[in-house]
This record gives C-alpha cells, structure tokens and sequence, in this order.
C-alpha cells in the first residue's frame, strides 16, 4: 500500500515537471516579430500609417497575419495618443488613417512621430516601434505642350519651402499599376523642388472621355515617407465601348447566330435532307410500280 | 466463292432460329440490358450523384461509349459506301453486317447521350431551344441526318432478299412473314424497281460519305472547340475519323468471325474475306497511330506548362497504365498480327478484331476524362473525390448495359433478317459464273 502511495506520488511529480518543461519550452520557441512603419499622403488628403510585420520562420522572412498593432501619434504610446488599433491581413499589413481628433497634435510641430506597438501574443512577444517624418506635400501640374511638372514643398515652422535632391516617380495610373509617361523611371527635384517630365504615351487609351490620371510620387523617403498626388487630363485616346449585347455572335443567345454560320449549316442541312426527302420519294414510286405490276 | 446454285444459296443465307448457344447468348445480354436499366432506374430516382462524375470529370465513360459508338458507326460508309463506289465486289457479304452495327450503334449513341443528362425529361428543349452556334446542336442534328441514312442504306438493299424471304413461308414462320409482307410484299423484281433501287442505293451512298465524315467530325469539335489541355488541337477532326475507322473495320471483322463459325457461312465469308480486311485494318492502325503520334509527340515536344500536367498524367502518372494499353492493344498487337498472312487468317484476324474494339473503348476514355481532371486553374478546396475519376458500379452497368443492347440489336437483326444480302450473292455467282 505504502509503495502504491510512493509510486502515485512519482508519477504526479514527472507529470508536473512535464507541464513545466513544455510550458518552457513553448516560451522559448516564441520567434522574433520585426515590425516596419511607414507613412503614406495620398493626393495631399488622406493620410495613414502602415505597420507591416514579419518574422523568420524556417529561414526564411514570411508575412505575419493576425497581428494586433496599436498606433500612436507622437513618440509618446499613452491611451491619449491612440490614433487606432489594427490587425494585421495576410500580407502581414495594418494601417490606420489619421483621424480629425489628431489635429491638435498634428499641428505642433513640421515633424512628426508615430509609434505602432504589436501586442504580445502566445507566438510573439510585445513588439515596438517607430518612423520620424517631415511634413511634405506634393504639387503637380501640366502644360499644354504635354510636360508635366511636379514640386515637392516641405515645412519649415509655417512655412512651405522647396526641397531639393529627392527621388519622384511621373507616371499615368493604369488598372494593374503606374506606367512611366516615358522612359526615365525617376526624377530629382531641383533648387526649385521642381521635376520636369514630358508626356510620351500618346496611343494610350483612356476613358470613353479620353481622360488619364497623372500620378507623381515618392515612395520610401526617409524624411518624408511616401507622398502621392494625381491630376486628370484628357490625353488619352478615347475608348468607345462597342457593346456585343443581342447582337448576331457566336456567343450570343439562340436565334442570334452570325448569318454566316446560319446560311452554311442551313443550307448543309437542306441540301441532305432534300436528298433524304428525295430517295423516300423514291420509295414510294418503288411500292407504286410494285401495285401496279400485281 | 464456289459456284452455287441459287436454291443453295437462298437455303444457307435464310434467317435462322436461335440455337442453344444463341439463347445463352441472347439470354446474357438480356440479363446485362435488365442490370443496366436497374441500373438507370437508380440514376432516375436518386440523380446523378449515384455517378462517380462530380465537378470536374462531368463527362465520364457515358460520353466515352458515346464517342465509342459514333466512332464504330462510321464502319457503314466505310464499307458500303466507299468500297461499293470503288467497284470493290468481295465486300457484297460484309456489306449488311456493316450496316446493321452501323444503326445499332449510332441508336446507343443517342441513348447514351440522354442517359448522360440529369433532366432526360428536359431533352426535347435540345430541340426547341437548341443553339445553332452550339456543336452540341450540330452533333444532335448530324447524328439523326445519319441515323435516318444508314436506315434507308440498310432498308434499300432489303428489298429484293424480302422476295425471296416470302417465298419460304414455312421455313421463316407466320409471324415473320407478316413482317416482311409488310416490309417488302411491293417488290416484284420489275426493272424499273431495280433501277431506281440502285439509284438510290448510288445516291445514298454519296450522301453517307461526307455525312459520317461530318458526324465525327462534329463529335471531336465536342472537345476540339473547347480551350483545353488535350483537345485543344487542330487534328482532332482527322484523329477521330481515322480512329472511327479503325475500331469499325475491327467491329466487323469479329462480326464476320461470329456470323461465319455461329450460322457455317464458310463458303460466304471466307479466308480472301479476312484477308483483305486484315490488310485494311493494318492500313487503318497505321494511320491511326500516325495521327496519334501527331497528337501526342507535338506538345509533348513543346511540353507547354498549362499541357504538361495532362501529358505527363498519360505517359508516365496515373492514366498511364490505361493510355499504353490502349495504344498497344488497339494499334500495335494488331498491326503486328495482321502483317503476317498467316495473322490474316479467321481466328487470328478475329482476335486482333477484338483487340482494336477493346483498346479502342479505352481509347475514347482517355480522350474525354483524363483532360477534365487537369483544369488550367488547380483544383482546390474541394473534396479529393472530385480530384479523381472512377466510375460508380451504376455507371459501369448502364454503359455494359448499352454496349449489351446494342449486341442484342445485331443478333435480333440476324435473326429476323439474312445477315448476308441474298438476292446481290445470287446475281453476282451467276456472274461468276458466266465469267
């Protein structure tokens, strides 16, 4: 009795020390979660920060979805200066606008900071971090001759002032992304803060107004983070939609068939069956001659 | 042929009754036809998802004995009509056994393709609704022109064997000669008859040339007008033709081997008989698997990404098996068998006849499922039933089940019918004869 009272106590003792040693090693094994910022000015009116989050798993950086990331205003991560609370989507992103209640703090200083906290989690411990920008905007405009212009102003105090020497992208928007309006991939700003890009796709369709939208951008900046502005102009070919609908097509509904298939399979099918008609016609001269004979 | 009077001629070639051996025989396909409509009954009542056929593979061995069946009909036109028209005489005692598979086959065709529909009530609106853009409506409209011609092609050589018929009252029976009575009594020999019986005969079989060519044809563009891995081929109206004519010479070769050991038609079909189709069935395998390796060794050679999965599926993954067997049994045992002479003698020709019908068979499941199952966009989230083809016990009986009935078509036919036109094998003895 006394050695079942032993052993029960043993087993007990290896059954907690289990728990233990797997609640251990599960802590252990939780993986470093890297977290990237970013700032976006979208046509100079809506305005959002982006977290993207990542993680090494089997060597090798995958996205991380599901994610909880608290985003704040200001280096400060207090509950007041909650901009919002995001999860991350399959692409391991979460972004939040910035909201009219942020004004305030917005309009302290021409700098500003944003700090975006993922929560911790069973696989991820909390995570922190980061992006300082400039307050930026970006100008375009064209001329008549088909040149675009872009100017990137930055703000110093209260004042807008031209910057020099930063990366601009011209393009025109298409469905599947931005096409360069000609060969040069980018554009520097110059003592002006100015980018000059002449308009070099003349073929290319618009809308049924001929209408194409101008896009200029910075993507990444350092200081300025990623700033976008778009114009339409009518420099496109116009696209006239030339509907198919309840006309004679191969597609279409029955009784709708193109005339050319109609006068060739009619006439295919006439042309047997008189054949057909023809020799019953025959058959019944055969069975005429054959009374006539008894 | 040996020379022969008329009397002995009549005597061997009338209609006879169903001996022991012809009950069992009739008697098993019976049995087959009732398993099949059991069967269909089922379908009826529960659906087709008593079928294996799910999302994917939604054409499965129905349409594949469709196909089968159309292919093997081809064989009236083959030889009927090209070898009559070419003035090829030793053909006269095929000529019937030809016509008759031909109208059984092309019947279980259109039945099978009904069997294929989850609303057969629905059929009619094939019809009345029908879209002429639609190869379905091209395939229903070809099918019925050829089924009426092979009808009149098999009747029109009828009518004078229908004298001769009648004339032996007690030796086919009462009820028999009512039927004949009512088929052919008109037909009194006159030449004015027989003029415009071998007008129409000449016509029809014109007419049934470009009709068989255009039925298979309008069958491969089925799959050929459908972007897909496997029928998106410019071959594939040649490759079916040719493939038709195959399996249908092969039909009739082991329909003559039956006919002449079941009914000792020796003296009718004969070894010159086996002969010559032997060397027009190694002519049709070789063309047949020239076609093939058109068909085959092009995109294997390209090996395009959206085809390779579907090829590589055939040659070496899970319908290779069946693929080889096809291709060995249907075209190359054949064509090994029947180079030699002695290949071309009855029971050999036979079993090479039998070889091409069954890898034929196997052949027309391979062109229409394997390709199902290899879609351009992968199959995902589904359940893996639906990866994979194989047909429900329903599906296996029904098409056994018409494959069975249209045996009984040809063996009820010869029964009640001289499998061998009497009156042509009499007129052309006695130009044998005078020659």
């Amino acid at each position: 009795m006394n050695n079942m009272k032993k052993h029960n106590q043993l087993y007990i003792l290896i059954a907690l020390l289990s728990c233990l040693s797997f609640n251990a090693r599960a802590q252990a094994t939780k993986n470093d979660l890297v977290l990237n910022l970013s700032y976006y000015n979208n046509n100079n009116q809506s305005q959002y920060v982006m977290v993207h989050a990542k993680s090494k798993i089997d060597g090798k950086f995958q996205q991380i979805p599901g994610i909880d990331v608290r985003f704040y205003i200001t280096s400060d991560s207090s509950s007041a200066n909650l901009l919002g609370k995001a999860i991350t989507n399959e692409k391991g992103e979460a972004f939040v606008l910035i909201p009219p209640s942020a004004k305030d703090e917005w309009n302290k200083s021409a700098n500003q900071s944003f700090i975006a906290v993922a929560q911790a989690s069973k696989l991820y411990d909390e995570t922190k971090t980061n992006v300082d920008i400039v307050k930026a905007k970006l100008q375009i405009d064209t001329s008549a001759d088909k040149v675009i212009t872009a100017k990137l102003l930055a703000l110093n105090d209260t004042v807008w002032l031209p910057v020099t020497g930063v990366d601009v992208k011209v393009a025109v928007k298409r469905l599947d992304g931005n096409l360069n309006v000609n060969e040069t991939e980018t554009y520097t700003t110059d003592s002006t803060g100015t980018v000059t890009a002449e308009y070099k796709r003349d073929s290319l369709p618009g809308d049924a107004k001929g209408i194409l939208t101008l896009i200029a951008t910075i993507e990444d900046n350092d200081v300025y983070g990623n700033l976008t502005v778009e114009k339409a102009v009518p420099w496109g070919a116009t696209f006239q939609n030339t509907s198919v609908f309840d006309k004679r097509t191969l597609f279409a509904r029955r009784g709708h068939s193109p005339i050319w298939l109609e006068l060739m399979a009619y006439s295919i099918i006439l042309a047997v069956w008189l054949v057909i008609f023809y020799l019953i016609m025959q058959f019944i001269k055969i069975k005429k001659l054959g009374r006539l004979a008894d | 042929m040996e020379n022969l009077t008329s009397q002995k001629i009549t005597e061997d070639l009338l209609p006879q009754e169903f001996g022991k051996q012809g009950k069992i025989w009739v008697a098993f396909l019976l049995v087959l036809c009732a398993i099949g409509a059991y069967a269909y009954y089922r379908q009826l009542s529960e659906g087709l998802v008593v079928t294996s056929m799910r999302d994917y593979a939604s054409w499965g061995i129905y349409i594949s004995n469709f196909v089968f069946f159309v292919a093997i009909s081809l064989v009236g036109s083959l030889i009927t009509a090209v070898l009559r028209l070419t003035n090829v005489h030793w053909s006269t005692p095929l000529t019937r056994i030809a016509e008759i598979i031909a109208v059984s086959a092309i019947t279980f065709a259109s039945l099978i393709i009904i069997v294929d529909m989850g609303r057969p009530e629905r059929f009619y609106n094939l019809f009345l609704h029908g879209r002429l853009q639609s190869p379905i409506i091209w395939d229903v409209i070809v099918i019925t022109t050829y089924f009426f011609i092979s009808i009149l092609l098999l009747y029109f050589p009828l009518l004078p064997d229908f004298q001769i018929l009648l004339r032996f009252k007690e030796k086919t029976g009462k009820s028999l000669n009512k039927l004949y009575s009512f088929l052919g009594s008109f037909w009194k020999n006159t030449p004015a008859q027989i003029k415009i019986s071998d007008k129409a005969i000449n016509i029809l079989s014109i007419t049934i040339i470009p009709v068989a060519f255009s039925i298979h044809t309008v069958t491969s563009w089925l799959f050929a007008t459908t972007y897909r891995p496997g029928w998106d081929s410019t071959n594939f109206g040649a490759y079916f033709i040719s493939g038709a004519f195959l399996v249908g010479a092969g039909g009739v070769i082991v329909a003559m081997y039956i006919f002449r050991t079941h009914y000792k038609l020796e003296k009718y079909i004969t070894n010159e008989h086996f002969d010559k189709m032997g060397k027009i069935l190694v002519l049709l395998a070789l063309l047949y698997l020239y076609f093939n390796v058109n068909e085959f060794l092009v995109p294997a050679f390209k090996m395009k990404k959206s085809e390779e999965e579907h090829l590589v599926g055939l040659f070496t993954g899970e319908f290779a098996p069946v693929f080889w067997f096809a291709i060995t049994t249907a075209m190359i045992i054949p064509i090994l068998i029947l180079l030699f002479k002695k290949g071309r003698k009855p029971l050999p020709a036979f079993i090479a006849g039998i070889l091409v019908v069954v890898g034929s068979w196997f052949k027309r499941y391979l062109i229409v499922t394997p390709t199902l199952l290899h879609p351009f966009l992968p199959m995902h989230d589904v359940p893996q039933n639906y990866m994979h083809y194989f047909p429900s016990w329903e599906e296996w009986a029904i098409a056994i089940g018409s494959l069975a009935g249209a045996l009984l078509v040809i063996t009820f036919f010869a029964r009640i019918f001289p499998i061998i036109p009497i009156h042509e094998t009499i007129i052309e003895n006695e130009q044998h004869e005078k020659a």
